[in-house]
């Protein structure tokens, strides 16, 4: 009898505390399916192999994740200016998409701690022989659309009031313009420069210098009010570090040489 | 689920901004739309001159123009164009690419138009004594403009939307790629873009209205 009331008691706080407490965390290990928004046109973070699959660093970070949370892994392609639509209209739960995390929008989304740095690079086209970053000074240049290095460079040409800006929507388009010379340099991860000079696709391109930035901290997002879920990943993030998945997923997407170190000397978070 | 807090504030602290990309947009339509009407006119002068080379020009730029989307229009004046070492800026790839469609679909407006305007008319001008170039310029000119003058309408509210098109090669200026670049800031993609579409509303309804009045008044009988 007692067994009884207990176990009714038991199943009727269940059922009202079920749903009333299921954040999106629940929601994402109840349903099975971990939906990761990826950028496919950002090697080697996230590009198409030779089948038209997905693979790249943030598309084994998302399956990582889905491991960790015991569910399967769903790769949502979208471009850097949909993440926050796809985030908001749930289609999908997360995004690794290698998005800097700025004060500005963390005003809006949740980010976790940051999961990979990026050093910038600044690439220029022969015909404009660009030798050091202080050399687009005046010159026509351009960047990815909604990107952290896109921002920092209008912000440059504004300062120097000489010169102009350019956004273009994809990563190819930037090297495409580049190549014919209609852009005299752009700023991009050292990582995406590298790979796009090496694919030579673009004729006529090559890295000048370093970006002088600080280094460009991405971190995963969710929606801001998700606290379990971002809990969970920053666990995550600092669980790849600590057993060397991080420098393994460096070594295989990027190459030799040592990861960035994810932590910040003298302050926490 | 649609799962989004809506907060405007930030959103409406950019107003202004907008506001001066929403001058930009109806800069590059209005002139897109005269160039558009120039073109057009001459395109339609070209059909009717009889020869064949021009008339396979003004053939070739409609057939072009209005069925090929205008999103590749305006990438090919950028990249195709800068495949072949001419170099034009965003601002300019825009216009033109926006012009070259415009012409298009106006010179098929005018060609209906046209065909509204008895033979008999320009028969009498000539029998007046007018040459065949002054029958066209002082009697059927005016006719088909009045007649095409809504469907131009239309075209110049469309060019005011397609200059949103303008993000593709790389546009910052107008009101499309002012709140995309706000957007990459501060990633309130839903507020934005919601007062992005209300002035582009308000602006088309603008030139809608202004053009019914202006028709009101210039052809009245």
């Amino acid at each position: 009898m007692k067994t009884g009331i207990l176990a009714f008691g038991l199943s009727a706080a269940t059922v009202m505390a079920g749903p009333a407490l299921a954040d999106k965390l629940d929601d994402i290990i109840a349903s099975g399916k971990l939906r990761c928004a990826v950028v496919l046109d950002f090697p080697p973070m996230g590009s198409r192999d030779a089948d038209n699959n997905p693979v790249g660093f943030d598309v084994d970070y998302c399956n990582d994740l889905a491991a960790a949370l015991g569910v399967t892994a769903e790769i949502v392609e979208t471009t850097f200016p949909e993440r926050i639509p796809a985030l908001m209209s749930g289609n999908v739960d997360v995004a690794v998409a290698s998005t800097s995390d700025t004060l500005e929008r963390a005003k809006t989304v949740g980010f976790s701690i940051p999961y990979y740095a990026f050093e910038n690079a600044v690439v220029t086209s022969e015909k404009a022989g660009l030798t050091g970053w202080e050399d687009m000074k005046g010159k026509t240049v351009g960047a990815t659309a909604g990107t952290y290095e896109a921002i920092w460079l209008e912000g440059k040409v504004k300062e120097w009031g000489e010169g102009e800006f350019r956004p273009y929507q994809n990563q190819a388009d930037v090297f495409l313009a580049l190549s014919q010379g209609q852009l005299d340099a752009t700023v991009s991860t050292m990582e995406v420069a590298e790979a796009n000079v090496k694919s030579g696709n673009f004729p006529g391109i090559s890295i000048a210098d370093k970006a002088p930035m600080v280094p460009d901290y991405v971190a995963l997002i969710t929606l801001r009010e998700e606290y379990g879920l971002i809990n969970y990943m920053d666990l995550f993030i600092n669980q790849q570090v600590r057993t060397g998945r991080y420098a393994e997923l460096y070594k295989k997407w990027v190459g030799d040489g040592e990861p960035a170190n994810l932590s910040i000397p003298g302050v926490y978070r | 689920m649609f799962n989004y807090n809506f907060r405007w504030n930030q959103a409406f602290n950019s107003l202004p901004q907008m506001l001066e990309g929403a001058l930009v947009t109806i800069e590059i339509a209005v002139l897109s739309m005269m160039i558009g009407i120039t073109v057009a006119i001459t395109l339609t002068v070209f059909r009717l001159s009889g020869n064949r080379f021009l008339s396979a020009i003004a053939t070739t730029w409609v057939e072009i123009a209005r069925n090929t989307p205008a999103l590749f229009q305006i990438y090919m004046v950028h990249f195709g164009l800068g495949g072949f070492g001419i170099h034009l800026s965003p601002y300019m790839s825009l216009l033109i690419g926006i012009a070259f469609n415009n012409a298009g679909y106006l010179a098929e407006n005018f060609r209906g138009a046209l065909k509204a305007i008895p033979d008999t008319q320009t028969r009498a001008a000539r029998s007046l004594g007018m040459s065949s170039g002054q029958a066209f310029t002082n009697v059927v000119m005016p006719q088909m403009l009045r007649i095409a003058f809504l469907p131009m309408t239309n075209q110049m509210v469309w060019a005011i939307l397609m200059t949103s098109l303008g993000a593709v090669v790389a546009m910052n200026t107008d009101l499309y790629g002012v709140t995309s670049e706000l957007n990459a800031r501060s990633f309130r993609t839903f507020e934005l873009f919601a007062i992005a579409a209300v002035i582009f509303y308000l602006l088309t309804k603008a030139i809608t209205l202004s053009a019914r009045l202006l028709a009101a008044r210039l052809f009245r009988y």
